[in-house]
C-alpha cells in the first residue's frame, strides 16, 4: 500500500508575518508509520496536526496525503483519510448518543443504513466499547468520552490517525487502556503528546519539536533516552526511565519508618 | 445547583426522556408532528366564548401523558415560566370586553372573563402539545420529520444546531460564573462593573467551543446537510395514528360533543 503515507515539504505557517509559528517543516510518514510529536508547550505541534487535516490552509509549502495534494479543492478526500482525534473530547462529541456520533461521518459519506450500521459496530468493537452504544455523550466520563471520539474517527476507516493530548485527564487504567488501543490500530499515527511514556510505548518514531521547527526525527528509543537533548528542549526523560539516570521520584518515607 | 447548571440539567433531561421507549415514542416522527399540528390548529380555531367545547380537547394531552410515560407534574413545572406569559395574554379581555353573559352564584360572569379563560386554555393545550411532541421525539427525528415535509435544509439545521449549541453556550456560561462566584463569595449575582467583559468573555469562548465543534463536524464529511438517521419504515400505526386523531379532533371541534353527552342523562 505504497499510497499509505504523509509528506511535509518545507512547510512554514503563522497567523501574521511577521510572527511565525512553524518554519521549515518537513518529514514524511510511510505505511504503518507510528510517530510520536513531541515538544514544549506552544512549539506548533498542534498547529502542524491542524495544517495536516486542512484546519488551517494559510501555510507555505507542500502537504500531500498518498497521492492528493492538500489544496482547498481536495479537503473533502483527504479528510475522508485523515482521522483527527481533538484534545478534548469534550469539541469532538456533539451529538446526543455514542451510537449517533459514531454514525455521523459514515451517514456523511453516504453509506445507506446497513452499512453505516457495520461500520458503527466495528468501530465499538475495535475500541471494545459496545456497552456504551446508546450511552448520551453528556453522561459519560472523560476516559469514555476519549475512547468514543477516537471510535468516531475509526467509523471512516482512516489511513492516517492525527491525535492532540490523547491521554491527557486520563486515569491509569484507562491510560493502559488507550496504549493497548493505539498497538492494535494498524494505521499511520501522529501522536502529539507531553505523555512521552506513552509516546515510548506506543511510537516506533518520535519528531521533536521546538521554536516552530524540527529539531530531532528518529527513532523513539534513541530520542527519548538523550537526556540532554530532551533538556534542552524544556522536557525530560520519560518516568519510566529516570530511574536509570538516579533521578527517578521517590515517595516519601511510610511514618513507621520516619523517625521524629 | 445553579440556576445555569440546573437549565443544562433540564436540556439533557429532555433528551432523555425523548429517547423512552414507549408506544408514542415509537410512533413515527413525522406523524407526530402532523398530529401535533393539527391539534393546535383546531385548538386556536375554536370560538373565543366556546368553553366546554375546548375543554374536551384535553383528551389528547391525557392519553399522550397516560401513554407516554412522561410525567405531568415535571411538565407543568418546566412550563412555570411560559405559563405567567399565556396568562398574561388574555388578562386585559375582561377590562376590555364588560358585557355580562351569565351570572354564577351571584357574580356577574362578562364576556372578557370567558375569552380571556378561553385564550388561557388555548395557550396552555398548544404549549402542551409542543411539550409532548418534543418529550416524545427526538430533536433529530424532529428534524427528520421536517426534511421529509420538504421544509428548507437551512431552516432544519439551524434548528438542530441552535439545539445542539444551547448547551455549549450554557456550560461555557456556567464555567465563567463559578470561576466568577468563587473569588467573590459576598457577592449576590455578578457585580455591574464587570458584566461586560463577562459577557465579551462568554461570547468569544462560546464561539470557540462553536468553531470547535464545526471543526470537528467537517473533519467528518460535513458540508452544511445534516443527514438524519434512516429511520424504520411507516408502520400501519404509523399511517392510523395522525388519521385517528385528526378525526377524533374534527369530532370534538365540529359537533357539540358535551351536549350529545349531557343530553344522555336528562
Amino acid at each position: 500500500m505504497s499510497h499509505n503515507h504523509i509528506i511535509c515539504k518545507n512547510v512554514s505557517f503563522g497567523y501574521d508575518k511577521d510572527h511565525e509559528i512553524l518554519h521549515n517543516i518537513s518529514f514524511t510518514a510511510g505505511h504503518d508509520d507510528a510517530i510520536g510529536l513531541i515538544g514544549a508547550n506552544g512549539v506548533g505541534k498542534s498547529t502542524l496536526l491542524r495544517i495536516l487535516v486542512g484546519l488551517e490552509m494559510g501555510f507555505t509549502g507542500e502537504v500531500a496525503i498518498g497521492e492528493i495534494k492538500l489544496t482547498k479543492k481536495t479537503l473533502p478526500r483527504i479528510r475522508e483519510k485523515i482521522g483527527y482525534v481533538f484534545q478534548d473530547s469534550e469539541n469532538q462529541l456533539f451529538m446526543p448518543t455514542v451510537y449517533e456520533d459514531i454514525a455521523f461521518a459514515p451517514r456523511n459519506y453516504g453509506l445507506d443504513a446497513e452499512q453505516v450500521e457495520e461500520r458503527v459496530q466495528h468501530a465499538l468493537d475495535l475500541i471494545g466499547i459496545d456497552y456504551l452504544r446508546n450511552k448520551q455523550t453528556y453522561k459519560m466520563s472523560g476516559g469514555e468520552k476519549k475512547l468514543a471520539a477516537i471510535a468516531t474517527i475509526l467509523a471512516m476507516t482512516p489511513d492516517v490517525i492525527l491525535m492532540d493530548e490523547p491521554s491527557i485527564a486520563l486515569d491509569p487504567k484507562n491510560r493502559r487502556r488507550l496504549i493497548n488501543i493505539l498497538n492494535s490500530l494498524d494505521h499511520i499515527k501522529i501522536i502529539a503528546s507531553h505523555d512521552l511514556d506513552m509516546v515510548l510505548e506506543t511510537c516506533s518514531r518520535v519528531i521533536l519539536m521546538s521554536g516552530g521547527r524540527i529539531i530531532a526525527d528518529g527513532s523513539a528509543r534513541d530520542i527519548l533516552t538523550d537526556k540532554a537533548l530532551l533538556e534542552a528542549n524544556n522536557l525530560e526523560l520519560p518516568l519510566c526511565l529516570q530511574g536509570e539516570s538516579g533521578t527517578a521520584w521517590r515517595p516519601s518515607p511510610s511514618p513507621e519508618h520516619m523517625h521524629l | 445547583m445553579s440556576k445555569i447548571s440546573s437549565a443544562i440539567y433540564e436540556v439533557h433531561y429532555m433528551d432523555t426522556i425523548a429517547s423512552k421507549d414507549s408506544p408514542i415514542h415509537r410512533i413515527h416522527p413525522l406523524a407526530k408532528l402532523i398530529v401535533t399540528v393539527a391539534y393546535i390548529w383546531f385548538t386556536v380555531s375554536f370560538d373565543k366564548y366556546d368553553v366546554t367545547g375546548l375543554i374536551t380537547m384535553v383528551v389528547y394531552p391525557v392519553a399522550l401523558f397516560s401513554v407516554s410515560d412522561v410525567s405531568f407534574s415535571h411538565s407543568l413545572k418546566k412550563l412555570r415560566v411560559v405559563l405567567p406569559i399565556i396568562l398574561l395574554m388574555g388578562i386585559f379581555n375582561p377590562i376590555f370586553d364588560r358585557e355580562p353573559r351569565f351570572l354564577l352564584f351571584g357574580v356577574t360572569v362578562t364576556n372578557g372573563m370567558i375569552s380571556g379563560l378561553t385564550l388561557f386554555i388555548k395557550g396552555f393545550f398548544t404549549v402542551i402539545a409542543s411539550y409532548l411532541l418534543i418529550a416524545t421525539t427526538k430533536i433529530e427525528s424532529i428534524c427528520y420529520a421536517l426534511n421529509i415535509l420538504h421544509v428548507p435544509e437551512i431552516l432544519v439545521t439551524q434548528i438542530l444546531l441552535t439545539y445542539r449549541y444551547i448547551t455549549v453556550l450554557l456550560s461555557e456560561a456556567n464555567h465563567i460564573f463559578e470561576a466568577y462566584s468563587l473569588r467573590a463569595p459576598l457577592q449576590k449575582g455578578v457585580h455591574h462593573k464587570v458584566l461586560g467583559s463577562l459577557i465579551g468573555q462568554l461570547l468569544f469562548r462560546s464561539i470557540d467551543r462553536a468553531s470547535s465543534l464545526y471543526d470537528s463536524m467537517v473533519l467528518r464529511g460535513y458540508n452544511g446537510n445534516f443527514r438524519h438517521s434512516q429511520l424504520p419504515k411507516a408502520r400501519r400505526q404509523d399511517y392510523l395514528y395522525p388519521v385517528l386523531w385528526c378525526a377524533v379532533f374534527a369530532v370534538l371541534r365540529y359537533t357539540r360533543i358535551t351536549d350529545i353527552i349531557g343530553n344522555l342523562f336528562v
